[in-house]
């Protein structure tokens, strides 16, 4: 039996039909055609999946769509504004921190989350920020420099 | 070397825009129009022969479309790894899709449910009725070498897949030649490349068996070569989709599994693309690196000379040898008996069945296992004998211009393992750090090394190893480039170099070549997979060669347009001109319009013919095998701080040397060291898929319980160091990087930990409960 909730997602008003179990990241990947948040686990392990809701960062895998109904929700795709790549994005380019790129939507959401919160992190906060968010290809290290690259910016 | 331009850049990645604003090209995207979903039932035991299998009530399911059983599948014996031909005689032929009679691993599938939703073919599972009657199981391969274990195939006694040996001298000749004989046990685990993108396919199969596949794989062509042969079809008639890159490999999407062909026969009965994608759960029990047992007994004189070395290595594969066949190989190739000289060697290697889940390649595909075991082993001769770890391995090392052990044809034309060392011991500071005294406090440092002598560019030489590579090359007529080649991005970077590699054969500016993104198996040339180290220096090669011939071509166009000799002609900077007078020149695209007008074009004179020699799209092709098998080696330095009241081993410190030949881009080099040092650190010290010793069940199934390191676990300073010994075989010098520098660090990281605790840990993963018990504390 599914349920009508509306979500704001990249600033854009969608009312939707959904499952009751269907999970956030379900909804945004399935429904909305998104490919920002990924499915890496589907059990809060790997970040792969992280939005933002109101402003917090979330693992979507482990939110039930219907909790969520009235929302505003940012993925990936929504962090350029009018074109312009977020500091974020340019700097994960530059510093060389995208390789498969698979953790990379999920990892810049968790870090837009820490530098909305702290502007200027030390490399210890930063890697705290990024710490429920994992990658297979880079060690981090420059990863934990594009955020740096990004704070500065 | 001549100056380079492009080459040694570290140019930007040309995917990294779409990675992040989204990420289009992931095959876990592709959704076609009245697409199914698919989904396994797998078996709960371990060992079992099938009774029944009573599906009726799941067919009738409203939502399911077909259900599949054993019998639907052909019941076809193969080897799945898409690096071999399917059926090598040098592999085992014993893996098959959906077995009808027997289930050998937990986790087996036994049927297949093509549904309108994912939660309905779940569901559809839950009624499915299988009779299962157990059998007696065996997990360990030691065990299940014993007369009497359980008999897993029935034309392998003992449950010996496969047995190779090598040997040269006479080994109690040498070990009676020794002042010392070394002798010690190590045993590796098992670890998940824990790629980030789950396997997934989307499959189009209609009835006249034409298929199009869209699919997580390492290697397009193994696919389908693989996927044909599994449902017995023509392997013209499958379409592998190539994806623009995939969410990571690291050898883990280098076979085919039940996946692809389960999904095509749903596909084939429902008349709709059905697409599978596997739960993370299911990942974890896919594939794996093969836990290998390594005894490990080593010869030497006093002055650390070795005498004689002898090994035996047991591999446990699981329920199916697949890659076992050849892990065991290169194991006991480059992870032991090439690693070091003795006049007196012999190895023997067994790969034996068990019923556990089936082995898999894993980044560094069996040297891992046999690093640790003899990085380990030299320390401790080193440490009983006062010998210097570095002097020790250097005295029993190669040399430059040596034959290459494993093929004499080959010659180690480059080869600055001695380089390595050095460099790498002074940036960290070796000499000062081993002879500062130890901390007086609970938290203990050390420093420890470990080398890698002898890798791998690929397969060239080995037997039944597929290695050739193709590319195409065409020039456009804005002056840029494009190319195409069945090589795929697993993340490491291929679309980058290889483009860099083309732009700096053609004279194109970096990021004037771009790698097409529609390529399937239909339209480019046979490439052999992703593995093994291999795409920067063999599809370098074809890339390179392609790009040359390409570049004849722009030559005898321009050579026309300039009244000059081709042979007289340079290009650079996107611009073709005559050598030693810069000044008489054209651009590539003016050439490449040129090519490609009209022959008789209007002018104010009125219609004036060009020249017919000059006419065509300016391409160039290659497909071709690499000349050699050019090793490229490491030295890897950490430094450990031990807690001796937690247990909890930090790394604080790494150091990284490698001799890649010339380095095609920095930045994607130091993110393979820096990766492959994760990968490597998690294999030390966390990382181990377990079971239940009773059922087999599988109890590390998602990364809540399976730890790999995060941001938090890894050394605040990692420093690669990268060695241009320039190897004439390569595309501009270039040899491999890929592998290297995951096989190490579990040794180094021992070594070190022995350096700050003075004990010796010889079982992985070093886990801090691994620590106290070794301080004599549990």
């Amino acid at each position: 039996m599914k349920q009508m909730i509306s979500l704001e997602v990249n600033g854009e008003a969608h009312e939707l039909a959904v499952e009751k179990n269907a999970t956030l990241l379900r909804v945004l990947r399935d429904q909305l055609g998104l490919n920002g948040p990924k499915r890496g686990c589907d059990s809060g392990g790997c970040g792969c999946c992280t939005v933002h809701v109101d402003g917090q960062a979330v693992y979507s895998c482990m939110c039930y769509a219907l909790s969520y109904d009235g929302a505003s929700i940012t993925t990936a795709e929504g962090l350029a504004v009018d074109g312009e790549l977020h500091p974020l994005q340019t700097s994960f380019i530059e510093a060389g921190a995208v390789q498969c790129g698979y953790c990379t939507c999920g990892m810049m959401m968790a870090a837009k989350q820490l530098l909305d919160e702290c502007p200027r992190p030390d490399e210890e906060q930063i890697r705290q920020g990024i710490s429920g968010n994992l990658c297979r290809c880079t060690g981090y290290a420059k990863i934990v420099e594009a955020v740096k690259m990004a704070s500065e910016r | 070397m001549k100056n380079l331009h492009v080459v040694g850049q570290s140019v930007e990645r040309p995917d990294a825009y779409d990675k992040v604003t989204g990420g289009k090209g992931y095959p876990i995207n592709v959704r076609l129009p009245g697409m199914l979903h698919g989904k396994m039932l797998r078996s709960p035991y371990a060992h079992a022969r099938i009774v029944a299998i009573d599906a009726s009530r799941a067919e009738k399911l409203p939502g399911v479309k077909a259900v599949l059983l054993p019998r639907d599948v052909p019941q076809l014996k193969f080897c799945p790894v898409y690096f071999v031909p399917v059926q090598a005689p040098s592999m085992v032929q014993d893996f098959d899709v959906m077995n009808g009679d027997i289930v050998r691993y937990v986790g087996q599938p036994v049927a297949a449910v093509a549904a309108t939703s994912v939660e309905i073919a779940e569901a559809a599972l839950d009624l499915i009725d299988v009779e299962y009657e157990p059998l007696a199981a065996v997990f360990d391969p030691e065990a299940a070498m014993q007369e009497g274990a359980p008999q897993l195939h029935a034309d392998a006694p003992r449950n010996i897949a496969k047995n190779p040996s090598f040997e040269f001298g006479d080994i109690e000749k040498g070990f009676a030649e020794a002042d010392h004989v070394f002798e010690g046990v190590y045993q590796t685990q098992r670890a998940h490349t824990c790629y980030m993108e789950p396997r997934v396919c989307v499959v189009d199969m209609d009835r006249q068996d034409n298929i199009t596949i869209h699919v997580t794989t390492q290697h397009i062509f193994g696919t389908r070569e693989k996927l044909a042969f599994a449902l017995g079809i023509p392997e013209s008639k499958v379409k592998v989709v190539k994806a623009p890159y995939i969410g990571g490999g690291f050898g883990g999407k280098l076979e085919l599994t039940a996946m692809e062909p389960v999904a095509a026969l749903l596909s084939k009965k429902t008349g709709r693309p059905v697409r599978i994608e596997q739960t993370r759960q299911e990942d974890f029990i896919t594939t794996t690196r093969n836990p290998i047992k390594v005894y490990l007994k080593t010869g030497v004189k006093k002055d650390g000379t070795f005498t004689a070395r002898y090994a035996k290595s047991v591999l446990d594969c699981g329920a199916h040898a697949t890659h076992g066949s050849e892990v065991i190989m290169v194991h006991g190739a480059f992870g032991v008996f090439f690693s070091y000289h003795a006049p007196h060697q012999k190895w023997e290697g067994y790969t034996v069945y068990t019923n556990n889940m089936i082995g898999g390649g894993y980044r560094g595909y069996g040297a891992p296992q046999g690093s640790f075991a003899v990085e380990s082993q030299i320390d401790e001769i080193c440490a009983k004998l006062g010998l210097d770890p570095i002097e020790t391995r250097l005295k029993n090392s190669r040399k430059q211009g040596e034959p290459h052990p494993f093929n004499p044809a080959f010659t180690l034309g480059s080869y600055g393992l001695a380089d390595c060392l050095k460099q790498g011991a002074e940036k960290i500071g070796w000499a000062a750090a081993r002879s500062s005294p130890k901390d007086a406090g609970a938290k203990k440092r050390g420093i420890g090394l470990a080398i890698h002598p002898v890798w791998v560019s690929g397969c060239m030489g080995f037997p039944d190893i597929y290695e050739h590579s193709g590319a195409i090359i065409k020039i456009n007529r804005d002056g840029t480039a494009d190319l195409a080649t069945a090589a795929m991005d697993i993340g490491s970077g291929q679309i980058t170099t290889l483009c860099q590699i083309a732009a700096e054969e053609l004279g194109l500016p970096a990021g004037a070549v771009r790698m097409s993104s529609q390529a399937d198996t239909d339209n480019v040339p046979f490439d052999a997979p992703t593995h093994a180290s291999r795409v920067t220096y063999s599809a370098g090669n074809a890339v390179k060669a392609a790009a040359a011939a390409a570049k004849k071509r722009l030559f005898e166009v321009a050579a026309t347009l300039m009244e000059a000799s081709p042979d007289d002609l340079e290009v650079s900077a996107g611009r073709v001109s005559v050598k030693g007078a810069p000044g008489r020149s054209v651009s590539v695209a003016e050439v490449a319009q040129r090519a490609e007008s009209p022959f008789v074009q209007m002018t104010a004179e009125g219609p004036k013919p060009t020249t017919m020699e000059e006419k065509g799209t300016i391409i160039g092709l290659a497909s071709l095998s690499p000349k050699s098998n050019p090793p490229p080696c490491a030295a890897q330095f950490v430094e450990v701080e031990v807690d001796t009241e937690t247990g909890e081993v930090k790394v604080l410190r790494m150091v990284y040397a490698h001799d890649i030949g010339r380095t095609i881009n920095p930045k994607a080099a130091e993110g393979q060291v820096e990766g492959g040092f994760q990968q490597g650190m998690g294999y030390a010290l966390m990382e181990n898929i377990q079971f239940d010793p009773e059922t087999g069940s599988c109890l590390t199934s998602d990364f809540l319980d399976y730890k790999l390191p995060t941001a938090m676990e890894m050394p605040r300073q990692m420093d690669s160091i990268f060695i241009e010994s320039d190897e004439p075989t390569g595309p501009f010098g270039a040899k491999s990087l890929g592998e290297c520098c995951v096989i190490t660090p579990a040794p180094a990281i021992a070594n070190a930990i022995y350096d700050a605790i003075g004990v010796r840990f010889t079982t992985l993963p070093i886990t801090p409960e691994r620590i106290l018990a070794g301080l004599g504390k549990l």
